[in-house]
């Protein structure tokens, strides 16, 4: 492996801090309206100071874009409007030498309909090897159990295809035929794509939709066993040849569910914790702990080696698919009353227009994303509190163009404002002129100073990532309050849920004798004693102590 | 062990399979004149204190245009036994002279160290042909704690006159013994000694080829046996003088920039560790310091050190208010006016100084060259106080001064972990 063994520790994903961002959208290097490698080569100092340790890519690869890149005709290439392989050899290595691990998309389930081997398999005989590299069928009655995931453009999971005078099965759009994977030659494919961008030095794939790999008639064709033995036998790949490689599934599934995705440690080594997101800004909205606790109490233990992935926000819409109808109702009503935010089952704003631009609740949900069990993703923009644009269509909303300057184009690409991919964000509150990378560093007391500091705390203390949860149960609900225990650090975390300031006792007995320490101005508190420890937290407010135990 | 990217050109060959209780590694850069009386003072030092168990010498040469190699071959004449090994050759590294004066000194390091490791000795020792005052005691100082006191990490600890050394017992003692718990009093000392199994922590450390480790490799190794589960001793060695080893003289502001800046570089890159340690253990002594008499008087022009601290604040007063808070401008200010003899940069100011400044180096406030560079004047203003409180006191004194100043910065440590935990911008 190039650049030693990626600095050593096996599990750095574990206590990493991901920053995901679409290399379209972040920083135009020539001039033609569209976020490149070089671009981004040229931020990743900023990428650095922020203090995140990994970047996920967005899909970069040739494609139709058709679903913005999630529709690959070409797995081992770069698309041309990015640059070239030879420039993201240059990004990998000039990441590297920042000691950022870079994962990139793996899109598993299927291809667009013009990568060759769609175009092969539809004009290859029935029953061939080639044509087995996709689902066909004469009829689109099988497989009925199975859902229809983008209810608002599609009706079926079946369309028809003139040239192959038969019915190809997709799970999302028609345009993305699904992969056989009961073809074995699928796999080696796909394995030997895996090793092309490891071989160059890609430190770990999210792995796009694996629930639906494999299909079983009679069955929702989401999470079958032989899906698992595909993960498996993947995994068994990459340990054998790539120790460091880190597989991460995107499920969006109920925990219980994704459990499955982790196997005994020998499946994906990390997976989405979809049901969490919206559970807390349930909790935040109804001023409740509840929802999150029930959540996080739902949530079964995983092997040691693995972890969840937090996110408040990502580039898909905020999805409610792993809520109950209620809640979702609920959900609907109180972040986006607006129904042009609304997009499948989910909502497609970003994080800052989500909290009515409150800087209280955007800070205090950053606070949680950093201090439960996992690794938080961070979307890119949204540590501005970039804004988003519902009128664009489908997600591309949240995937405007990074917001670096007030100048024109928000100085993310010098083309003419005509030649943009997206427009950039323009309005009064989340207009680039108000909000920007510039702008923020200037700022002392801007939200992407306060992010930096987050971060910085974060990579401190190993115990939010690697550290055990236990809850308190303080009588006022509105405050959330928990303990994070890693060898020997205790970290005690409290927020106020609420927009009013709150008391809380909380029954710290089994601490007595310990000094709690908050931890952001390395503030020493008073002593815990048998009796119930008394807070007051302003609105939004939250506290991480280190409970230390001080010499006599 | 993972692949470092390091290596030693030096054949596997029957010398290097052969096993060795101890090894002693010698370091050399054109060391012609001084490598002699080196390589016979560390044979004579093992054989008469550790003549019962297999060692072996280890040379490591930097390149050298000299003969240094040969001198010491000489040197050990027919008793022989020299292991001769080259650093793999480094690129800018092996042109670039440290102030201590070893090109690629972290590579010969490793390799000494892998040596030692691939022949399972016990314990090393690593020496300096460069200096001059060896003597076989050293051998027996730096080796016995390890040996027989089942120490891990052996620090030297030189006699030196109550002004030599400033800038280690003005920052580098204090901040090394604040942050990492470790009274080392002189933690970036060219000799030392280590145990097998911090030998191979040492190599499993990821500080081989950050940045700066051709300067800051002998003090980060001296932190990294602090950070971990080891026990540390130091050894008196008495006098240490070392020969020049090129023409060019280093002036304070590179050897600023080198010896802090390796030490900030530390701190950052151990801050989970050092923001949990609390307070500091003294470190047991072995060896013994020769009495040397109370120095009185002094030739440091005391003038000239408070007339360049003035100028610094008339000149680098924009510079300081991107690294300092008002409160200590302030304070710098008042002292511009103070006569030479009420002169005096108190201690509670001076740990805060050297914090802030170590979290502007974090911070990238500013280059980080020019950023140490404008600390030049801010030293030599502490060196000026530091020499009026202590001309007239004896060596023990000067000690128990510098334990002080010490102890401060230990008090003063919340300061630094409340703002680099979340930092203040003071400009923006």
């Amino acid at each position: 492996m190039r650049h030693g063994d990626r600095w050593r520790d096996p599990n750095w994903y574990k206590r990493a801090i991901i920053y995901e961002l679409p290399v379209k959208s972040f920083y135009d290097a020539n001039a033609d309206g569209i976020g490149d490698f070089p671009g981004l080569i040229e931020k990743l100092d900023y990428i650095e100071s922020l203090g995140v340790t990994c970047l996920w890519l967005l899909p970069f690869f040739p494609s139709p874009l058709r679903d913005d890149g999630y529709d690959i005709a070409d797995y081992c290439q770069i698309h041309p409007s990015y640059g070239t392989l030879d420039d993201f050899k240059r990004f990998l290595d000039a990441a590297h030498e920042r000691r950022l691990h870079v994962v990139v998309e793996l899109v598993l389930n299927h291809t667009s309909e013009q990568h060759p081997w769609f175009q092969r398999a539809r004009r290859a005989p029935k029953g061939s090897i080639e044509r087995d590299y996709y689902v066909w069928s004469d009829i689109d009655e099988k497989y009925r159990a199975a859902r229809v995931i983008f209810v608002d453009s599609e009706s079926s999971n079946w369309t028809w295809d003139p040239v192959a005078q038969s019915y190809y099965w997709h799970r999302f759009f028609h345009h993305q035929p699904d992969l056989n994977y009961d073809n074995p030659a699928v796999l080696q494919e796909l394995l030997r794509i895996l090793d092309f961008w490891l071989e160059l030095g890609v430190d770990g794939f999210r792995l796009d939709a694996v629930p639906y790999l494999v299909e079983r008639e009679g069955t929702s064709c989401e999470n079958m066993p032989e899906t698992h033995a595909v993960l498996k036998a993947i995994r068994r790949h990459v340990d054998e040849r790539w120790p460091h490689c880190m597989l991460l599934a995107e499920a969006n599934q109920w925990p219980t569910v994704v459990r499955a995705y982790f196997g005994d440690g020998d499946e994906c080594h990390m997976a989405y914790h979809f049901p969490l997101m919206p559970r807390m800004f349930m909790g935040l909205h109804l001023e409740d702990r509840q929802p999150i606790v029930d959540i996080v109490q739902l949530t079964p233990v995983i092997p040691d080696i693995c972890q969840w992935a937090l996110f408040l926000r990502n580039h898909d819409e905020l999805t409610l698919e792993m809520v109950t109808d209620e809640e979702r109702d609920y959900m609907y009503l109180a972040y986006s009353a607006d129904p042009q935010a609304r997009v499948n089952l989910g909502i497609r704003r970003r994080l800052a227009p989500l909290v009515g631009n409150n800087r209280r609740r955007i800070e205090l949900l950053n606070s949680l994303l950093f201090s439960f069990p996992g690794t938080p993703v961070v979307y890119y923009g949204d540590e501005i509190g970039m804004g988003d644009n519902t009128y664009l269509g489908d997600r591309h909303g949240v995937r405007t163009p990074m917001q670096w300057t007030s100048d024109r184009n928000a100085r993310f690409s010098r083309a003419d404002p005509a030649r943009l991919y997206s427009p950039v964000i323009m309005d009064p509150i989340y207009g680039y002129q108000a909000v920007n990378v510039e702008s923020q560093e200037r700022d002392g007391s801007s939200l992407l100073q306060w992010m930096k500091n987050l971060i910085g705390l974060r990579r401190l203390f190993p115990a939010f990532g690697l550290g055990s949860l236990e809850f308190l149960t303080p009588d006022n609900q509105k405050v959330l309050a928990y303990v994070r225990r890693h060898s020997a650090d205790t970290i005690l975390c409290v927020a106020n849920l609420s927009r009013s300031v709150q008391p809380v006792e909380l029954d710290l007995s089994a601490f007595a004798g310990l000094t709690p320490v908050e931890v952001l101005g390395y503030t020493d508190f008073p002593i815990v004693g048998p009796q119930p420890y008394f807070l007051t937290l302003g609105p939004y407010g939250f506290y991480w102590f280190e409970l230390q135990r001080r010499p006599v | 062990m993972a692949s470092t990217g390091l290596s030693s050109s030096a054949a596997p060959s029957d010398a290097t399979s052969a096993k060795a209780v101890l090894v002693a590694g010698l370091l050399s850069y054109a060391d012609a004149e001084t490598i002699g009386a080196v390589t016979t003072a560390v044979r004579d030092g093992l054989a008469s204190h550790f003549g019962g168990v297999v060692s072996r010498i280890v040379l490591v040469d930097s390149g050298s245009a000299d003969g240094t190699a040969a001198r010491a071959r000489d040197a050990l004449g027919s008793s022989g036994g020299l292991l001769e090994l080259s650093p793999a050759r480094a690129t800018a590294d092996m042109l670039e002279l440290p102030y201590h004066g070893i090109p690629g000194k972290a590579r010969a390091l490793h390799t000494i160290l892998a040596t030692a490791r691939d022949l399972e000795a016990q314990a090393c020792v690593i020496f300096d042909a460069g200096v001059c005052t060896i003597t076989p005691h050293w051998v027996d100082w730096l080796i016995r704690p390890v040996i027989q006191h089942t120490f891990d990490f052996v620090s030297p600890y030189y006699h030196r006159h109550p002004f030599e050394g400033a800038l280690t017992k003005g920052v580098v003692y204090p901040l090394v013994r604040a942050l990492y718990g470790a009274r080392l009093r002189q933690p970036a000392g060219a000799e030392f000694a280590c145990s097998r199994r911090l030998i191979d922590h040492f190599l499993g450390e990821d500080l081989w080829e950050r940045d700066g480790a051709q300067v800051g490799i002998d003090l980060w190794l001296a932190t990294s046996a602090a950070c971990g589960d080891f026990r540390l001793s130091e050894a008196a060695l008495g006098v240490r003088t070392q020969h020049t080893r090129s023409e060019k003289t280093v002036d304070l502001g590179t050897t600023m920039t080198q010896v802090v800046g390796s030490l900030f570089a530390d701190l950052e890159s151990r801050a989970e560790r050092w923001q949990r340690t609390r307070g500091s253990v003294p470190v047991q002594q072995f060896g013994a310091l020769p009495a040397m008499a109370p120095m009185r008087g002094s030739s440091v022009d005391l003038e000239r050190l408070i007339e360049s601290y003035r100028l610094g604040c008339r000149e680098l007063r924009d510079v300081w208010t991107w690294i300092l808070p008002p409160r200590t401008v302030l304070d710098l200010y008042k002292l511009m006016d103070l006569p030479l003899a009420q002169f005096r940069l108190d201690d509670e100011l001076w740990a805060r100084i050297v914090y802030d400044f170590a979290l502007g180096y974090r911070l990238r406030v500013l280059a980080r060259d020019h950023l140490l560079q404008s600390l030049v004047p801010l030293y030599l203003g502490w060196l000026a106080s530091f020499i009026l409180q202590v001309r007239d006191l004896g060596a023990e004194a000067v000690d128990q001064r510098v334990e002080d100043l010490a102890a401060t910065f230990e008090a003063q440590k919340p300061y630094l972990i409340a703002r680099w935990r979340w930092p203040e911008r003071l400009r923006t």
